[in-house]
């Protein structure tokens, strides 16, 4: 479907980030100097990915499975190569979705459920301050998260401005 | 305004469809109004080291969360007083005009203040919108996306839809239930069913937040959609979420390598009610804007399951052409609508598609019905499979790619057989309510459900639960494929499990080709910049269009 | 399926008196409830936490059975009350009314209803007919039943949903209300609910809490 054209990828590549870096955020300069160039990194990069527990990308196939070598928890992304894919993004000007994705590659270590439990406590009138910190002070502390916690140091601060913690609801029982 | 004596012309123009349509007047203190509200704010910015201390007239201490969360994370507060600078007029032209790039307009559009974007909106008219489009989507390949649902939730016959509509070309489909709890087996149904139809589907089962994050990562679905945002604060927390929460939850998606778009569409906050006298439009401008800011790559908007509201007042259908672009001019994804009924009348119901259509957007619907409207339960979509013919018709008129292709009934009617039967196999292989060979054979020639029998429903609720609480995974599903003999299957199933591990789904407007490889607007940029360049369709794809079977050949005659 | 003109004409012609004065919703919020034929509905005080496990609540929206006298297609609430009453009672348990102000949000009306109910099982139902069965465990905005298309409940919708709403309370496992799905509700109705939907709203009183009703048929 996609007509591609290698060269005119470069090119475009190289406008955009003429056309683009201008405005946004500078690149980021450090790194593992991964860029829009390596992309797709599950075509052109295979060499850099694996999974959590380190069996290469090319190895995680159905034969494997059946053996069971490769188990659902193989399927995972890791921290890398959503800081990787953080890099593309920048170096194609859209550094919002690098904080995403770094704030990502923080979470890939938190299990599932607490996720969910986290997600549900930063819903609105869910979580006194109190509870929203203690949260944060966990996701630094115990997963290492700096940037989620102070993501949501910041949520409670807003919560509190904006009466939205739980209790500010005069009607909740 | 009653006439004594009727006219007989009028008599006919009262019954023609257009009047069971639902035709509203503004009424501007609550926010019935498409765009340009006197009740919208003034543009305005102050910047104070580099945070937004006044935005629209507004002061930092004032800003309700959803201001707050876009003056923060939103604004490209470098540029801003440059781009704020620049009239409404200017901005607007330099998107129209092919000789400004798109990296240009980008760069001044995400410096703007939402009530100064609204502005631009409302400076261009609809062809001016449709030349800007053509320019300003992220991905230069045009793409669709169908709906997968039927009203009894049956999931044979989900899976065979599935597979029908990835044939026809759909390269990411999206289901909703009728009974919530039914949830986890339209996931399986469509999970097992795309991937039959064509490897590299992309599906997703629209439904409680919480729970679409648990079913994509056990990997029976592949990205997210429905994840909404509001641009009145008060709608947003009725949502039970707030800018906060949905980043994390984007944040959340992401750590598993899973893909995903917010959802938002002019109309949403009047229609609850609370839209505080702004216009859609304005609000929409919010909601696009959280987006950007959470770093989400993209958003369905459109007005979607809002329809019926701006499409009864006035400029209605402009404001949603509009919300489409403010998207794109963001540099996000767009799954442009066209995803719900808000007419009876053919006439509009195409009008309201060819601004999306003829310039082309990342997903032009999102989706499509590719069942018969009774059975969408998205409550309806602007176009269903009975409309195909005259959409694969319109594609070949105009010569414009939206993302489909004619297919013969011989294909189909293998391609949805093969479904059935391997929803079947893993059925019968996790233990769950058996598929007779009856349903099978029903949901293969079906026009919809009310060609096919009744399940058990209690019973297949409790496998549901079992699913669920087992903790059933996309591996286990391929196993269990495997085991039965639909090894290519399973394989396509391993396939979008790895996409998880490589992450290159997660980029701007990304969808996956047959043979596994991601293209998204990092590797298929959009060029356009006048005649001659940007998307230009190959010749085997013309030829695709061309062929709808039902023409008559010179040769044959 | 008609469109209930009645209540259209008066409240457009609301909105163009409210346009013409210049004055603000409030105005008409403030208005004194009238009464609706067919039931009785007193407020006997703050809404509690039930014990009793044979208890549905069902959670009125704040305009309901006053300034709105029939769903958005012109059903009389005395009757959609009156069925949903006799869905649960032929199950064997009985209803408790409460009417909701604080939001007019039928996911959350509902879940509150059920979080106040002995059984763990609320309703919830908006004056233009949108309704909901909920469990109190569940998230506010998933649901054991969600009714969103007001156009298709006709009135023995509404008693199998209190009859299914009656099931759940007893651990049961019902069919679900066959799901009605009609398109063209939408392009149709779409419009006029946002025109109701925010006339219900302007009854909101974000800082008043639910209160208990007693219901007398008549």
């Amino acid at each position: 479907m996609a007509q591609i054209n290698e060269q005119l990828i470069a090119d475009v590549v190289r406008q955009v980030l003429k056309g683009v870096n201008g405005g946004t955020q500078p690149a980021a300069a450090s790194g593992s100097g991964i860029s829009a160039a390596d992309y797709p990194l599950g075509m052109k990069r295979k060499d850099l990915l694996k999974s959590p527990r380190g069996i290469p990308f090319e190895e995680l196939t159905l034969e494997n499975i059946e053996s069971g070598k490769v188990t659902f928890d193989d399927f995972r992304i890791s921290p890398e190569v959503l800081k990787m894919q953080g890099e593309i993004a920048t170096s194609a000007g859209r550094s919002q979705i690098a904080l995403n994705l770094g704030r990502a590659g923080e979470l890939t270590k938190v299990p599932d459920a607490r996720i969910l439990e986290i997600y549900n406590s930063l819903r609105p009138h869910r979580s006194t301050k109190d509870e929203l910190l203690s949260i944060a002070e966990e996701l630094e502390k115990k997963f290492g998260a700096s940037v989620c916690a102070n993501f949501v140091r910041e949520s409670a601060d807003v919560y509190q401005r904006r009466k939205l913690l739980k209790g500010d609801l005069p009607s909740a029982e | 305004m009653a006439v004594s004596k009727r006219s007989k012309r009028f008599e006919v123009l009262e019954n023609r469809p257009v009047h069971k349509d639902g035709f509203i007047g503004e009424w501007i203190d609550v926010g019935l109004i498409a765009m340009g509200s006197p009740n919208d704010p003034k543009p305005s910015i102050r910047i104070e080291g580099d945070k937004v201390v006044e935005m629209d007239g507004r002061r930092r201490e004032e800003f309700s969360m959803i201001e707050q969360f876009v003056a923060d994370y939103a604004i490209n507060v470098k540029n801003a007083p440059e781009a704020m600078a620049k009239s409404e007029l200017e901005i607007a032209r330099m998107l129209v005009d092919v000789n400004v790039p798109r990296g240009e307009c980008i760069r001044v559009m995400t410096a703007l203040t939402p009530a100064k974007i609204a502005r631009v909106m409302d400076s261009l008219n609809i062809v001016e919108i449709m030349m800007a489009m053509q320019k300003m989507r992220c991905r230069q390949t045009p793409g669709n996306q169908c709906h997968i649902t039927n009203v009894k939730d049956h999931p044979v016959l989900l899976a065979a839809d599935a597979a029908e509509g990835a044939l026809r070309g759909f390269i990411e489909m999206e289901t909703t239930v009728g009974i919530v709890r039914y949830g986890a087996f339209n996931a399986l149904a469509l999970l097992v069913g795309g991937q039959t139809g064509r490897r590299g589907t992309l599906t997703q089962d629209a439904l409680e937040e919480a729970f679409e994050l648990e079913v994509g990562m056990r990997g029976l679905t592949s990205y997210a959609e429905t994840v909404s945002v509001y641009g009145t604060e008060s709608v947003f927390v009725d949502g039970d979420d707030t800018p906060w929460s949905k980043s994390f939850l984007a944040s959340a998606y992401a750590s598993r390598g899973l893909k995903m778009r917010f959802t938002s569409g002019t109309g949403s906050e009047v229609q609850m009610g609370a839209a505080e006298g702004k216009s859609m439009l304005y609000l929409e401008v919010l909601c696009i804007m959280v987006t950007k800011g959470a770093g989400v790559q993209g958003l369905q908007n459109g007005s979607i399951s809002c329809i019926g509201v701006p499409g009864a007042v006035p400029s209605g259908l402009r404001a949603i052409a509009c919300e489409n672009l403010v998207t794109m001019c963001l540099d996000l994804e767009v799954a442009s609508g066209n995803d719900q009924t808000f007419s009876h009348s053919d006439q509009r119901r195409t009008a309201r598609t060819i601004p999306q259509l003829f310039p082309g957007t990342d997903l032009i619907f999102s989706g499509y019905a590719a069942e018969p409207n009774y059975d969408n339960m998205f409550a309806g979509s602007n176009w269903d499979i009975d409309d195909m013919d005259d959409f694969l018709s319109i594609q070949r008129d105009f010569k414009v790619d939206g993302g489909l292709r004619p297919v013969s009934e011989e294909d189909v009617i293998a391609i949805r057989n093969k479904a059935a039967r391997a929803l079947q196999a893993v059925f019968a292989e996790l233990g769950f309510p058996p598929i007779t060979d009856e349903e099978v054979e029903l949901a293969t020639y079906a026009h919809g459900t009310k060609d096919v029998g009744d399940r058990n429903i209690p019973e297949d609720l409790k496998a549901t639960e079992r699913l669920m609480k087992e903790g059933i995974t996309g591996v286990d599903v391929a196993k269990a494929l495997a085991k039965r003999g639909f090894r290519d299957i399973a394989e396509s199933i391993i396939l979008m499990m790895r996409q998880r591990v490589a992450g290159d789904y997660l980029q701007t407007s990304a969808w996956i080709d047959s043979d596994g490889a991601v293209y998204s607007a990092v590797n298929d940029p959009n060029t356009y910049a006048g005649p001659g360049t940007g998307y230009k369709m190959s010749d085997g794809r013309w030829n695709e269009i061309k062929s709808i079977p039902w023409a008559v050949r010179a040769e044959d005659v | 399926m008609q469109i209930n003109t009645e209540l259209l004409e008066k409240i457009v012609a609301e909105v163009l008196a409210e346009i013409g004065g210049g004055s603000s919703g409030a105005s008409v919020a403030t208005a004194a409830p009238e009464e609706v034929a067919g039931v009785k509905l007193t407020e006997t005080g703050k809404a509690a936490r039930g014990t009793d496990p044979k208890e549905v609540v069902l959670a009125i929206s704040p305009a309901f059975a006053t300034t709105f006298k029939k769903t958005i297609t012109g059903i009389p609430l005395a009757d959609v009350l009156r069925q949903v009453f006799a869905g649960v009672e032929e199950e064997g348990l009985h209803v408790r009314v409460i009417r909701v102000y604080h939001t007019a949000d039928v996911a959350f009306m509902s879940h509150l209803g059920a979080r106040l109910s002995g059984s763990g099982i609320g309703i919830g139902i908006l004056s233009r007919g949108t309704s909901i069965i909920h469990q109190r465990d569940l998230n506010p905005l998933s649901n054991l039943e969600l009714f969103p298309q007001a156009p298709v409940i006709d009135l023995p919708a509404f008693r199998a949903i209190g009859k299914n709403a009656a099931k759940y309370a007893k651990g049961e496992s019902p069919n679900p209300v066959p799901t009605k799905n009609d398109p063209m509700a939408r392009p149709r109705y779409q419009g006029l609910a946002a025109l109701l939907h925010n006339k219900e709203a302007s009854f909101i009183d974000r800082s008043k809490a639910p209160q208990e009703l007693s219901v007398t048929f008549e």
